[in-house]
């Protein structure tokens, strides 16, 4: 019964007003705006802020968040554009800029928190030039001398990372920035023990997309941060490419060890398992290197000597797991982050979760130091492919910060 | 009293008092060697249930972040149904020391003339075998059983057994598996894969707590098929409420129209469920069904599930008879709904509402499936391979098999309702007393 009172108010809320309408938030309920590039099958917008729309699945109940979002920017609008659909169905108005969105067209600031949503996520388009959603947003919070929650999902890149985090600490308010995967179920439900000592991290990653490269930096990034002295930045970053790749693993730069680890714990095992559902042992068998026909790697010294590798291997396993070897433990940590399937990819129900709980609480469950790190480690790893796999130094990445020791993921 | 029957010893007799550490290594004293497997399945071929363990214990599977090989051999092969997809060939040249036997008593006597394995996998899943009135497929697994155990009558031992998804079709057989393992006291282990899946979030009944009702939502095959694995979900859970088991008092099955008179009901006592436990099994769905165009996660009004929820129909007939709802009252009083519904929903996911305190706890069993995340190895056969193995290596059943005799059974009386018009039959032989395993069972770390 309960079930039919809240779908027959979620029925009766899409009938929705006319198109132009001011936005309809009720009494009480925190407002959102969002700063799309697009709101596009795919998009983040679409797997994110419509959870905040019609809600989602939260420990066991349909959740609809005491919130409502109330303006929206959105950079591009394609054919398959949904968001002037979404303004009109749900009531929110779509603003021109950056700044009237956060005042819903008045003097001053008009919300309670702010989704940045600029990500690829799994839209195959060519991504959009992107304006910049965080400048003018900061602005606002300086003038209007108020600043609420955000949301980010990925930066655009390093500068733009360390002024998010900068403006943060200057107008004192939460970011949780990040994308889905290190907040996605965990097999098994693994965080490194805070404080322990770690010698070695491996992650596994899929996809070729700057986006796909950001999650398996993030997630590598929010496994390690959780180590013993805290987290201090990085010293340098290389792209290694083709066969270099393995050359790497010979020499002992990454470790395969921890390949192994990583890859056993893969459910989608590409090659001969296709074929005949047979699981491979791909790594010991040397099976792996011919199934990966452009291998690209990302090693990371961390100024604190951890050493950490991304392996990007498609055509070998169809999904993002990660390994570490600890100092003094026997046995090598290691899970797999499910991507769980679509069109429900459940995994960003569990970030809006959070991002709700952001929102309401003002308070980040993670560092936006992640996110800074991720993306820097990011423009280097690009950079040094571009120099043919030069090392480069990292100065800009030599920040210190320390995560909560509260794990955020899926059932954490 | 020389020309008396040699005197049965079980491995739980040889087994007792070694460390665990050293049987879970291997190192059994006395018994240097691996153990020697024998495999009986009715088919090897692609996707069968056989292709899918025996390779497992054949080339190792990825286990607890490393590639793991049981440390025993699959030494001896029987498959009763060799048709043109047939792999038992291929694996027998693959793998020399594993020879193909073509009956099950040669496939565990291995040429000789007495038991020479010390385990049997009985995988009596897949294959053309026929189906009664009933719709039950009539898979030879008790027939299987007995062939093995007359093999180990004769030989004055037996050795740990594990038979895949049901016992038996029929009860009384069933029974009879259960009976017979005690009486020659050996292991005997069954089941479906979803009770050893990961769970989303890891969730255990807690052993004090009493479970007022319960729900499964699963979906795909038929009432007899994959009913089985929905009343596995629903025992592996509640199996662990306050009092142990003490077995199902009656059962009705219902299906078509009658499911969506009791989806709108709003509770169990006017005919239908908890509509709380309902919702918290579609939140648990990684593969819900939206209902609204353009969005791709959505929660669907009672109005709309009788429109998502649609039969596979073929030209023999619907093929899946959903939807499909079985309603169980247990002998201590829980009550218990199954509900498979192809279409509004994948996979399988559980609810139940405690009392004292009053709370209700809900997961999703994380079968890494094609669609749900997982790829052609089906890794959701690595944890009941591996609890298979621990038994293997034992002597004891890794968890109790009246779990099995029981959802056997409850499958039995589920298709038996179906069959007599949706009526509601007392089941006072499912009277199955047990209690599980002190220590989880299901895929946690490995």
């Amino acid at each position: 019964m309960f079930v039919t009172g809240r779908r027959t108010f979620l029925n009766t809320a899409s009938a929705g007003p006319a198109a132009g309408v001011p936005n309809r938030a009720r009494p009480g309920a925190k407002r959102l705006a969002i700063l799309a590039s697009r709101w596009t099958p795919g998009s983040p917008a679409r797997q994110v802020a419509d959870r905040f729309l019609i809600g989602y699945p939260r420990e066991g109940r349909w959740r609809r968040p005491d919130m409502d979002v109330v303006s929206l920017y959105v950079d591009h609008t394609p054919e398959a554009d949904q968001s002037r659909g979404r303004a009109a169905e749900f009531g929110f108005r779509i603003y021109p800029s950056v700044a009237e969105t956060l005042r819903c067209g008045r003097d001053r600031l008009a919300v309670d928190g702010v989704l940045i949503l600029a990500g690829q996520g799994a839209d195959s388009s060519p991504r959009p030039s992107g304006s910049d959603l965080l400048e003018p947003m900061v602005r606002v919070f300086e003038e209007d001398r108020r600043a609420v929650p955000v949301y980010w999902d990925e930066p655009m890149g390093q500068a733009q990372a360390r002024k998010m985090v900068e403006a943060s600490r200057q107008l004192g308010f939460p970011v949780l920035a990040g994308s889905s995967l290190p907040m996605t179920w965990r097999l098994p439900p693994l965080d490194l023990p805070a404080g322990c000592r770690v010698e070695q991290a491996l992650m596994v990653g899929i996809g070729s997309g700057r986006s796909d490269r950001y999650r398996a930096l993030e997630t590598l990034q929010a496994m390690v941060e959780r180590r013993g002295g805290g987290e201090t930045g990085v010293r340098s970053v290389q792209s290694v490419e083709g066969q270099a790749v393995w050359r790497a693993g010979s020499r002992g730069r990454w470790s395969r060890e921890l390949l192994q680890a990583a890859v056993a714990r893969s459910d989608s095992l590409q090659g001969q398992t296709l074929k005949d559902g047979r699981p491979r042992d791909l790594v010991n068998s040397g099976e792996l290197p011919p199934l990966v026909e452009h291998p690209e790697a990302c090693l990371v010294d961390y100024s604190d000597g951890v050493r950490a590798a991304v392996l990007m291997l498609n055509g070998a396993v169809g999904d993002f797991t990660f390994a570490a070897r600890l100092l003094d433990v026997p046995e090598v940590a290691s899970t797999h982050f499910l991507l769980p399937p679509e069109p429900n990819r459940a995994g960003s129900a569990c970030l809006a979760a959070r991002i709700e709980d952001l929102v309401q609480s003002g308070r980040s469950p993670i560092r936006p130091e992640r996110a800074w790190i991720a993306s820097g480690i990011l423009d280097r790893w690009m950079e040094s492919s571009k120099k043919k796999g030069v090392t480069l130094e990292t100065p800009e990445l030599r920040l210190e910060y320390r995560p909560p020791a509260e794990s955020c993921f899926c059932g954490s | 009293m020389s020309n008396s029957q040699p005197s049965l010893i079980s491995r739980r007799t040889v087994v007792a008092g070694i460390p665990a550490a050293l049987l879970l290594a291997g190192c059994r004293p006395g018994t240097p060697e691996r153990p020697k497997i024998a495999a009986l399945v009715t088919e090897y071929r692609r996707r069968a249930h056989g292709q899918h363990i025996v390779d497992r214990f054949l080339g190792g599977y990825g286990w607890g972040g490393r590639f793991h090989r049981p440390p025993m051999d699959v030494v001896s092969l029987y498959v009763d149904q060799i048709r043109e997809s047939d792999l038992s060939r291929d694996r027998a040249r693959q793998y020399p020391s594993m020879k193909i036997y073509p009956t099950i008593a040669e496939a565990l006597r291995r040429g000789g003339d007495s038991l020479a394995v010390d385990g049997v996998l009985l995988i009596g899943e897949h294959g053309s075998y026929p189906r009664n009135e009933k719709g039950q497929t009539l898979y030879p697994r008790y027939e299987f059983f007995r062939q093995i155990v007359e093999v180990f009558r004769a030989s004055g031992r037996g050795v740990p057994v594990f038979n895949d998804k049901h016992l038996s079709w029929k009860w009384e057989w069933a029974e009879e598996m259960v009976e017979t393992a005690r009486e020659l006291d050996f292991a005997l282990m069954a089941g479906s894969s979803i009770p050893v899946a990961w769970r989303l979030p890891p969730l255990e009944i807690p052993s004090n707590a009493e479970v007022e009702e319960a729900m499964v939502i699963g979906a795909g095959g038929g009432a007899d098929s994959y009913g089985f694995h929905g009343f596995e979900s629903m025992q592996c859970m509640v199996e662990r409420r306050r009092g142990g088991e003490t077995g199902v008092a009656a059962l009705q099955a219902v299906r078509g129209p009658r499911v969506w008179e009791s989806l709108r009901a709003g509770s169990w006592d006017r005919g239908g469920w908890d509509p709380e436990l309902f919702e918290a099994c579609l939140c648990r769905s990684l593969a819900l069904t939206s209902t609204r165009e353009g969005f791709d996660h959505s929660y669907p009004s009672l109005e709309e599930i009788p429109g998502l929820v649609k039969d596979r129909v073929t030209d023999s007939g619907p093929q899946l008879d959903q939807p499909l709802a079985f309603r169980c009252e247990y002998a201590d009083g829980m009550k218990a709904t199954l509900l498979l519904l192809e279409g509004l929903t994948m996979g399988w996911t559980f609810a139940a509402r405690l009392k004292n305190p009053q709370r209700l706890v809900s997961t999703h069993f994380y079968l890494p499936v094609r669609g749900l995340g997982g790829g052609a190895e089906a890794n959701f056969f690595s944890p009941l391979v591996n609890g298979i193995e621990k038994m293997f290596l034992t002597g004891k059943a890794t968890y109790p098999v009246e779990r099995t005799l029981l959802t056997s059974g409850m499958t039995e009386a589920g298709v038996d309702s179906l069959w007599r018009g949706q009526h509601r039959v007392e089941t006072p032989h499912l009277a199955v007393r047990y209690r599980p395993t002190p220590e989880p069972t299901y895929r946690r770390c490995s």
